[in-house]
């Protein structure tokens, strides 16, 4: 159309771009509406961390001076699937029964409590917690991840997340 | 007179060719050119299946539990999922129909004989197209699948002496499925599409390309020589064939495009929901072969199903070498004339047959409330929520890690307290493995029937699990145990049994 103009002298040179010009808008045009589809169709789906409140304990098993492992069975979706997951949880001895996850923040093992240095430590790659959580040493560049906890009609429940390995800060999967 | 060859694209032209054809040739201009751009149109529609089956792909599980859940989710839920399905759907029928008229147009130009590698092509790839539709429609796993699976495997069976093994490869065991559908998704997205790649390479690296329309305003008909100046000015007139190519493709990628997003590919309930009542109605493509099949009786129905069309297709092949054979006594032009009569008597056969099964749909009433009955269903199917399909139930899940549960692995006794110190987070309190969030530790039970696992071998792999081929997490516990709990948890292990 611009070359319409441009060499309205010679309308051969401007009929071959036209020849050339419309083909390529044509090509360029199913193209981009392919790709725009295709990005909208592939784009993730992405769900929020589960607000829901699972039971971990009777607040009357809360006794001892040592963390208490549980079992939590979390449900995922994830597009057309739906799951139930379990992931361990540490109860923390304490008025308030702080939650922590089990999962260790470097590359995601699972950590265990150890009664005899009184330390959770990681399995996979030695990274080793205090009591509280908190980091001794090891390669994990955070304490372990406390959770979200109440209690209600007696019963310790808990707010399940899972966060990014291998950061200093913690942030939520979610 | 036949002139000197003095391009690559020579030879179509001194290629002897019927006098119709050559008449043909002297008038093409024009209209009919736009007419003839076929190729851009079964070109597009290919590209355009691949991509969308492609994308499909990314979101589908060929599984007899799980197909279903995964195409309502691409129906449902993904965005742009509807349209491109019904794009891949809708595209599959009006692929069939170009894929025709491309055979009808080449026919219609003598290609047959002029650029019989151009003629083998479409006809091996209106094959490969149909073969597509036909294993296609069994993967969305609804009732229509179903019933399309059960008329595939009915075909199949009847096939005269291979009909009963013919059918066992198809379906992969002797009842459909979830083996059926992996068998119908591996030919649908694998072996059909690296097919017609094949068919297309080929055809894009070794045909040369036929240059009627683009010559042929400059011969106008006359026979004259060529000169140096018409070769270099055809170069401009080929991009205006494929310019005519491509415009008329954009204009049926955007017809189709409305189309797909007018009326989305169907989908129904489940397969599981399938009832006796129900009336099944293949894709348009296959219409035709579904009412022949209504009239012949059953053993014959192998026959129309695929011996008929094979037979169709393997003349349609055959054409360029009919000329040559003793038929040539017989008749003038046998090939064209068997051409004529078969793709005339395809075309009666296959919009009658079409037809008439619409009209026999339309016209009788409990037909038309029973097929009315379905689409609601399918409609209401369309507009309930997506939703996701439960994997595994809650409670499956044991209870606190505290609780003692007897060892699944049977009378091996209780785990060395070394183990439960430091193997239990990974490989269970047991030796019955456990699953932390995406990683996966293996189960020991059963681990002494596999070789290189004796008691020593796995003192050995607690000692250095790299000289035994396994890699981290498991690390080596030379230091952290003493020998005698290293050989009193190797004792342990090869006592466990695999749980059955």
């Amino acid at each position: 159309m611009r070359d319409n103009k441009a060499t309205g002298a010679a309308p051969d040179r401007s009929r071959r771009a036209f020849v050339l010009v419309l083909p390529l808008m044509a090509i360029g045009g199913m193209l981009a509406t392919v790709a725009i589809a295709a990005f909208r169709f592939l784009s993730p789906t992405v769900s929020a961390s589960s607000e829901k409140w699972i039971d971990v304990a009777q607040v009357t098993e809360l006794v001892g001076n040592k963390p208490l492992p549980r079992k939590i069975a979390v449900e995922e979706v994830a597009g057309w699937a739906r799951s139930f997951a379990e992931h361990s949880v540490y109860i923390l001895p304490g008025k308030n029964s702080q939650v922590l996850s089990a999962v260790c923040p470097h590359e995601g093992c699972e950590v265990s409590w150890h009664d005899d240095g009184n330390v959770f430590s990681c399995p996979c790659h030695d990274s080793n917690f205090a009591a509280d959580g908190s980091r001794i040493y090891g390669p994990a560049r955070r304490g372990l991840d406390p959770l979200p906890s109440r209690v209600v009609d007696g019963k310790l429940q808990v707010q399940y997340q899972s966060f990014i390995n291998n950061t200093q800060e913690r942030t939520s999967r979610g | 007179m036949i002139p000197a060859r003095n391009t690559d694209f020579d030879e179509l032209r001194i290629a002897p060719q019927p006098s119709s054809v050559r008449r043909e040739a002297g008038r093409t201009s024009g209209w009919r050119c736009w007419l003839w751009t076929t190729t851009g149109v079964v070109l597009m529609l290919i590209l355009l299946q691949l991509i969308t089956g492609l994308l499909l792909a990314f979101y589908y599980v060929p599984s007899a539990d799980h197909a279903h859940a995964t195409v309502s989710f691409i129906e449902k839920a993904v965005r742009a999922g509807s349209w491109i399905r019904s794009l891949h759907h809708h595209g599959s029928q009006w692929l069939s129909l170009f894929l025709f008229l491309h055979l009808l147009e080449l026919f219609w130009r003598g290609a047959y004989r002029t650029a019989t590698a151009r003629w083998e092509a479409a006809v091996v790839l209106l094959g490969l197209v149909m073969a597509a539709g036909a294993t296609g429609y069994s993967l969305p796993w609804d009732v229509r699948a179903l019933f399309s699976t059960r008329v595939a495997e009915g075909i199949v069976s009847g096939l005269p002496l291979v009909g009963s093994i013919a059918r066992l490869w198809l379906l992969g065991s002797n009842e459909i499925s979830t083996l059926t559908i992996s068998r119908f998704f591996a030919l649908h997205v694998l072996v059909t599409p690296f097919l017609i790649l094949l068919v297309l390479g080929w055809q894009f690296f070794v045909r040369r390309s036929d240059r009627r329309c683009a010559t042929a305003d400059d011969y106008s008909g006359d026979e004259s020589p060529r000169s140096a100046k018409l070769t270099s000015h055809s170069t401009s007139l080929v991009i205006n064939q494929a310019t005519r190519n491509v415009l008329i493709a954009a204009v049926v990628f955007l017809l189709l495009g409305l189309y797909a997003h007018k009326f989305p590919a169907p989908l129904g309930p489940s397969a599981s929901n399938a009832t006796a009542d129900y009336l099944p109605r293949p894709g348009a493509q296959f219409v035709w072969l579904y009412e022949t099949l209504k009239y012949v009786p059953g053993a014959l129905g192998s026959l129309v199903g695929v011996v008929l069309p094979g037979l169709v297709l393997l003349t349609l092949a055959a054409l360029p070498w009919l000329d040559k054979t003793p038929l040539k006594r017989i008749t003038d032009r046998p090939g064209h004339n068997i051409g004529v009569t078969i793709l005339s008597l395809s075309v009666f056969f296959v919009t009658s047959m079409t037809v008439v099964s619409y009209l026999g749909d339309r016209r009788d009433p409990r037909t038309r409330q029973q097929l009315s009955r379905q689409a609601a269903a399918e409609a209401a199917f369309r507009r309930e929520p997506f939703v996701p399909t439960l994997l595994n139930e809650g409670d499956t899940i044991k209870g606190p890690a505290s609780s003692a549960s007897p060892s699944p692995g049977g009378p091996s006794g209780t785990p060395p307290a070394a183990f439960t110190k430091l193997c239990v987070t990974c490989h269970g309190e047991h030796g019955e493995g456990a699953r932390q969030g995406p990683l996966k530790f293996p189960p020991l039970l059963g681990v002494a029937e596999k070789p290189r696992r004796s008691v020593e071998d796995i003192v050995g792999i607690l000692n250095d699990p790299a000289a035994y081929g396994l890699e981290p997490p498991m690390k080596s516990f030379a230091t952290k145990l003493t020998d005698d709990e290293k050989r009193e948890i190797a004792n342990w292990i090869v006592t466990l049994k695999k749980i059955n």
